[in-house]
């Protein structure tokens, strides 16, 4: 089982323009990562925090709504967020290849 | 450790004595100096000389000679003066000033003189004032910001302390420097503690939210080492259920990374052309193509099949590969054709060659195999295995022959899922219980006592009850599955050799059409048929080689599509021309095709090969989509049909009528 987590992330790793995919826990402790540490927790750290906020909004304005996805397009990069009860993936891809 | 102290403080009492000697020197030079002077003066202290000598006599310190005493003594007037605590400093001074200089050397002991080193307490002090360390990026002057803490070994305890203070924001200093971790030398090295900026305290009635993040993500960092180590990681990793959040995710993310279009592009820079106009002309173009390097790498595709709830997931279930025994033999993947991504949705895979695959029409979760054991295997995509969650048994009750034919029919409420094996053995299943089935008939031809060797099916559409079946002797039948005469009905002696392929015509349009069916078959042939007669309507005759496959499109009456040996896919327009294809191409690399479909939508047509590949290929416009007219139009292109066909006939007999006359007649078909 754990081998497909390897395989699909290694897919998605070797995707045109992913920089690196972080697996964050719900308290922003990265478990699983293909970027260098300290850049890992700095993103970690701060996405998860972006993530809360994000589902709180998203709450507060209709409290049976939920976050599912997360997209953070800047000028140089991509930031996907698959967000969960427990853990978060985050996807950092530059799009233009 | 004990031989360290005992040589400093032999260091030590050398050091003090040759202090001594220098002051002696020094004393006698200077009582050599103010020997004239003090002559006089030593008169009234003799006294003196005589109390110190007494003093010195009874301190055991034997006396020198009395003019360098005198001398020594009047040099340091104050010091034999000294009080008491002195004296035996000066005591030592003066004694062994004159012993030495007057007698030889005295006996010298070792006095250990104790030394003590206490450093003074560090005392950790806070400044409140604005603090920040030279060397940081500058900021301009806001008094009342927010903390900046900088920390290094001791930053835990400081940290500690702070807790009152207000949120934490992660200052744009530490963003600079990408190291926030604690125990990188951050390019400001401040020397030991942190230094805390003043804090605006009205914010701090905003509350925990400000503070938790950066406060609790510094105590992360701390606990990452702390509490999350490799093993913890790797058994998180193995959880199951970060199993199903890693599924639903990765998906998710695969979904939107594939989506390569970019919103932000510019278009006043660029001067794009306009698609050509020819696009629509093209009838076949090559869309995208399907395959995984894993799972479907050199297996032959058997069977497709389209999610009824969703469009887009295209079901496709595989052969065994023979160059990798280990692998499963059966694989099943969903594939989605909506999004960019080119790995499939879903796989599954199971023990046996699956040689027929469906979707539950009913429950979109559902995937049903029909397997070259006779197994039935139900897959469920809601769990996390990739092996069938239901198998039906290997008995004899079931089938014991490879089932090439699975559907399931019915409507909502009452519904089943018929399973036909090569041994004519026709299965009626509940989908809840795949332990047993729930009918079973025998698919004979009431002429001949074997059964039919059933290689595919096809229902009409509308149908629930009678149903096309097409055998390995080339022959096709209908059959019902309830009533008085459950079983086969007709016969159509079709083709020469096994029927590959049976689809019945599906396009609805006000004209109905659904006794048309066709056939193909190994013997280079597709046959037009219709219900009503068992005689062919036409014989599609362009082909060069097996043909193992052909599909109606799903909403123009009068197009279909074959495949063949040979890697060529043919698109036929019966308005157009029956006797050559509208459209063909062969596909890359000429690989066998063993399966088409037609898209839903019926825009595009989607091919599987025997490597595993599957080829979607956009029809043009012109060619795909019926025109209004088209049903009208293709009912008379059937009645020309079917007048050539009668033509035939009447020639075809008189001919041989002729030639029975005339002279023997040869084979005429």
């Amino acid at each position: 089982m754990a081998s497909e987590v390897e395989e699909t992330l290694k897919r998605i790793q070797t995707h045109k323009g992913v920089i690196g995919i972080i697996i964050v826990n719900s308290e922003g402790i990265p478990i699983k990562t293909t970027l260098d540490n300290s850049t890992t927790v700095q993103y970690a750290g701060l996405i998860t925090q972006l993530a809360d906020k994000a589902r709180s909004t998203v709450r507060d304005i209709d409290p049976t709504n939920d976050l599912t996805f997360l997209r953070i397009r800047s000028k140089k990069h991509e930031i996907m967020v698959a967000p969960d009860k427990e853990y978060l993936l985050i996807v950092i891809q530059n799009p233009s290849g | 450790m004990a031989d360290r102290r005992a040589e400093l403080e032999r260091k030590k009492q050398k050091l003090a004595m040759i202090r001594e000697e220098k002051e002696r020197r020094k004393r006698e030079r200077e009582a050599k100096e103010s020997e004239d002077v003090p002559m006089r003066v030593t008169r009234p202290d003799k006294d003196l000389r005589t109390e110190t000598e007494e003093l010195l006599s009874s301190l055991g310190i034997p006396l020198g000679s009395e003019g360098s005493v005198t001398r020594s003594l009047n040099a340091t007037p104050d010091t034999s003066l000294s009080p008491i605590p002195d004296q035996s400093l000066s005591s030592t001074q003066s004694g062994t000033g004159p012993v030495k200089s007057l007698r030889k050397q005295p006996k010298l002991s070792v006095v250990s003189v104790h030394q003590a080193n206490i450093p003074p307490k560090e005392s950790v002090t806070y400044n409140k004032q604005t603090q920040t360390a030279s060397t940081t990026v500058d900021r301009e002057a806001h008094p009342l910001d927010y903390y900046i803490i900088h920390w290094d070994e001791e930053w835990d305890d400081e940290f500690q302390v702070e807790e009152e203070g207000e949120g934490c924001s992660l200052p744009s200093k530490n963003l600079e420097s990408p190291s926030i971790y604690p125990r990188h030398n951050t390019p400001h090295k401040v020397a030991g503690l942190p230094k805390v900026e003043m804090v605006r305290p009205a914010s701090a009635a905003e509350g925990d939210t400000p503070m938790t993040p950066g406060h609790t993500e510094q105590q992360k960092e701390e606990k990452i080492k702390v509490d999350l180590s490799e093993e913890e990681k790797q058994q998180i990793m193995m959880s199951e259920e970060f199993h199903i959040f890693f599924g639903k995710a990765s998906r998710i993310v695969e979904r939107a990374l594939y989506e390569d279009l970019d919103i932000c592009v510019d278009y006043t820079g660029t001067g794009e052309e306009q698609e050509g106009d020819d696009k629509s002309g093209i009838r076949l173009l090559l869309n995208r193509c399907f395959t995984d390097d894993r799972w479907s790498k050199n297996r032959t595709i058997t069977s497709f099949d389209w999610s009824a709830q969703f469009p887009e997931l295209l079901v496709a279930s595989y052969n065994n590969n023979e160059d990798v025994p280990h692998d499963p033999d059966g694989v099943c993947l969903i594939w989605n054709m909506k999004f960019k991504k080119t790995t499939p949705e879903h796989i599954f895979h199971c023990q046996s060659p699956v040689m027929a695959a469906c979707f539950a029409k009913f429950h979109p979760n559902l995937i049903l195999g029909g397997t070259y054991s006779g197994q039935i295997v139900l897959w469920d995509n809601r769990s996390n295995k990739r092996t069938p969650v239901q198998r039906s048994p290997l008995s004899a009750s079931a089938h014991t022959h490879p089932v090439y034919c699975v559907q399931v029919v019915g409507t909502q409420n009452a519904h089943n899922l018929i399973s036909i094996s090569t041994d004519g053995k026709f299965c009626t299943w509940s989908l809840d219980m795949l332990s047993a089935p729930q009918d079973t008939m025998e698919l004979t031809h009431q002429k001949q006592s074997r059964a039919v060797a059933v290689t595919s099916l096809s229902f009409p559409y509308g149908e629930f009850n009678n149903f096309v079946v097409g055998s390995e002797e080339g022959s096709v039948y209908t059959a019902c599955r309830h009533g008085s005469k459950a079983g086969v009905m007709d016969m159509f002696e079709a083709h020469q050799g096994p029927v590959t392929g049976v689809d019945t015509h599906r396009a609805q349009g006000h004209i109905d059409f659904s006794h048309l069916f066709l056939t193909s078959s190994i013997d280079w042939t597709v046959k037009l048929w219709s219900l009503k007669d068992t005689k062919p309507l036409y014989s599609f005759e362009d082909n060069g080689d097996y043909v193992y496959d052909v599909s109606w499109s799903p909403i123009h009456p009068a197009l279909f599509a074959c495949v063949d040996g040979m890697g060529r896919l043919d698109v036929w327009n019966l308005t157009n021309d029956t006797e050559l294809p509208t459209a063909s191409l062969v596909v890359d690399g000429s690989p066998a095709l063993n399966r088409v479909v037609w898209t839903p939508t019926g825009h595009q047509v989607v091919v599987g090969d025997d490597a595993g590949k599957i080829w979607i290929y956009d029809v043009g416009e012109q060619l795909a989509s019926p025109k209004s007219n088209e049903w009208s139009v293709f009912m008379h292109t059937l009645q020309e049909l079917q007048n050539n066909q009668v033509d035939q006939d009447l020639d075809v007999l008189t001919s041989l009528s002729s030639s029975i006359f005339s002279s023997p007649s040869t084979g005429i078909r």
